[in-house]
């Protein structure tokens, strides 16, 4: 992304931040850098907002390790809102950046204490426990969070990671099709559940597969990689020991998948001749073959 | 009827002052009903209770797109008669009359009814018996007892309006000049904390998680699973066909 600094006004960045909370990206370094070239003597002109910005640029701040701004406002924010659990999260935030893990769980654990209804701190505990690589705690606790606040779509999708980091497929295909309940029509969403079904692998789970793959293309017809699922999931099926009129549907689904795989790829393709390409894939591919020979 | 001249110094020392006094006292209760008014805090159970409902709504909305048996796995985890989660979780029906609503109830007469109370028996005993000002329009006589309050005059024209009566439209009419000076939901507007009490809204107890179950799990087993993809094979087959065809 490419801002001219010198040139923004500080209504101008203001609004920028505004875009980007709402969207909720993160621009990290557009942050930070904006934060100083512009926004930082402005701030209080911004008025309520002022404590929202503030929280965005110690979030960025902490994504790029400027620990001097994280701090800097940190100390403004505690010092408007003493005691306040919301800044109590980001100084934990800021001992972990540090990977001062066992300080930060104590900031957290207070907080927990204060107000049990909080579910950030729950969730930054897990990350801990994530960052230190104990994925099997993580995964007992965030089991455990989830028992309590059943309808957190975003925790269940990072409980789905977690088990897939852990080859537990079938229990990140229940925890997918949690994240499918609450957002069904997310192709991507779709396309997600069939790839855990598809590497689940069986006559049953591929044809599963095949269909949110199906639902995936009928909901984005340019989602590439459903299309490409669908190819695989169908001529598996066309290769199965299933009655011959549906293998014939199979293969012709197949076809279809490729060819507009293919459309796709060569539409967007910026390489006119991958030949070249193609051969030395080839040989890459010949030297792996018989390395693993 | 002869016009009635009215002393100027009645709209300096009545007509203003009585405006200005319900304004600032609108404003005094706005600040005193945010410096002791408590945040309510929520209680936990609460918190996977509402969580519970709403993974519960959200699969009889959206079950349809899950497979067969995955549906009937929640629903069992639901539903399930000795072990389901709606059958299982018994929670102890809300206390009514708890000490936490009672100081609630006694904090919002405070803010509420005391000073109503105490500003309008002052105005009136202070401001009585002016004739302030006159509405723009004829009224009939049977607005006389609203707008004439205090001024029982029966040869005065029913559009004169009394320093009471101006009072009270003060109080009922000054909602969108808080609006615009302390912005939206402010606790200056009394009416309307008025209108609550007459419905019953202002204390409405946290609903009966019980009864939001048993409904919850009505709902729920009388969903039947339909497979919103049931079709979606034989659709894209067709556009393959179609395209295959082209």
């Amino acid at each position: 992304m490419s801002l001219n600094y010198e040139e923004m006004s500080w209504s101008d960045v203001r609004d920028q931040f505004r875009k980007w909370r709402e969207e909720s990206g993160r621009h990290s370094e557009d942050v930070v850098q904006l934060w100083i070239a512009v926004l930082e003597d402005k701030v209080y002109k911004t008025g309520n907002e002022r404590h929202l910005i503030l929280e965005q640029v110690i979030v960025a701040a902490l994504d790029t390790a400027r620990f001097d701004i994280a701090t800097k406002c940190t100390k403004q924010l505690s010092a408007e809102f003493p005691g306040s659990l919301r800044v109590m999260k980001f100084k934990a935030m800021r001992l972990e950046a540090l990977e001062q893990y066992d300080a930060a769980n104590e900031v957290l654990d207070a907080i927990i204490e204060k107000d049990e209804t909080n579910a950030a701190p729950r969730k930054r505990k897990i990350a801990i426990m994530k960052a230190r690589g104990l994925r099997l705690d993580a995964i007992k606790e965030l089991n455990a969070y989830l028992k309590k606040f059943m309808s957190d779509q975003e925790a269940w999708q990072e409980l789905c990671n977690l088990y897939l980091a852990e080859g537990e497929f079938g229990k990140a295909a229940f925890c997918m099709e949690e994240v499918l309940l609450h957002n069904p029509h997310s192709h991507l969403i779709h396309q997600r559940l069939a790839d855990i079904r598809y590497t689940m692998s069986g006559v049953e789970n591929i044809e599963i597969a095949r269909t949110y793959y199906s639902q995936a293309i009928k909901l984005n017809p340019h989602n590439l990689r459903a299309l490409y699922g669908l190819f695989l999931c169908c001529s598996y099926l066309a290769n199965s020991k299933a009655v011959s009129l549906k293998r014939k549907e199979s293969q012709k689904l197949a076809q279809w998948a490729l060819e507009q795989a293919m459309d796709h790829t060569t539409r967007h393709s910026s390489i006119n001749n991958n030949d070249k390409w193609i051969a030395s894939l080839d040989l890459a591919f010949g030297n792996l073959e018989i390395k693993s020979n | 009827m002869t016009e009635l001249l009215i002393d100027p110094d009645i709209r300096v020392w009545v007509f203003l002052p009585i405006v200005l006094i319900t304004f600032l006292v609108g404003i005094v209760r706005h600040y005193v009903s945010i410096l002791i008014s408590t945040q309510k805090k929520a209680e936990m159970t609460q918190i996977m209770d509402s969580q519970a409902m709403i993974r519960a709504r959200l699969l009889r909305e959206n079950g349809k797109y899950l497979s067969a048996q995955s549906f009937s796995m929640r629903k069992n985890f639901f539903n399930n008669e000795e072990t389901g989660y709606f059958k299982t979780q018994k929670r102890a029906p809300v206390a009514q009359n708890s000490s936490a609503m009672l100081t609630d109830m006694v904090k919002g007469n405070f803010i509420n009814v005391l000073p109503m109370v105490v500003i309008g028996g002052w105005i009136n005993w202070m401001f009585s018996g002016f004739v302030t000002t006159k509405v723009p329009f004829p009224l009939t006589l049977r607005f006389k007892p609203m707008l004439q309050r205090g001024v029982e005059l029966a040869s005065l024209d029913a559009a004169w309006v009394s320093s009471a009566s101006w009072y009270f439209l003060n109080v009922f009419g000054l909602r969108s000049i808080y609006t615009l000076v302390l912005g939206e939901n402010n606790h200056a507007d009394q009416t309307q904390a008025q209108a609550d009490a007459m419905t019953g809204a202002a204390m409405t107890m946290p609903q009966d998680p019980k009864a939001a179950f048993k409904a919850e799990w009505e709902a729920l087993e009388i969903t039947e699973y339909h497979n919103a993809l049931k079709n979606i094979d034989a659709d894209m087959l067709s556009i393959a066909n179609e395209a295959i065809a082209s």
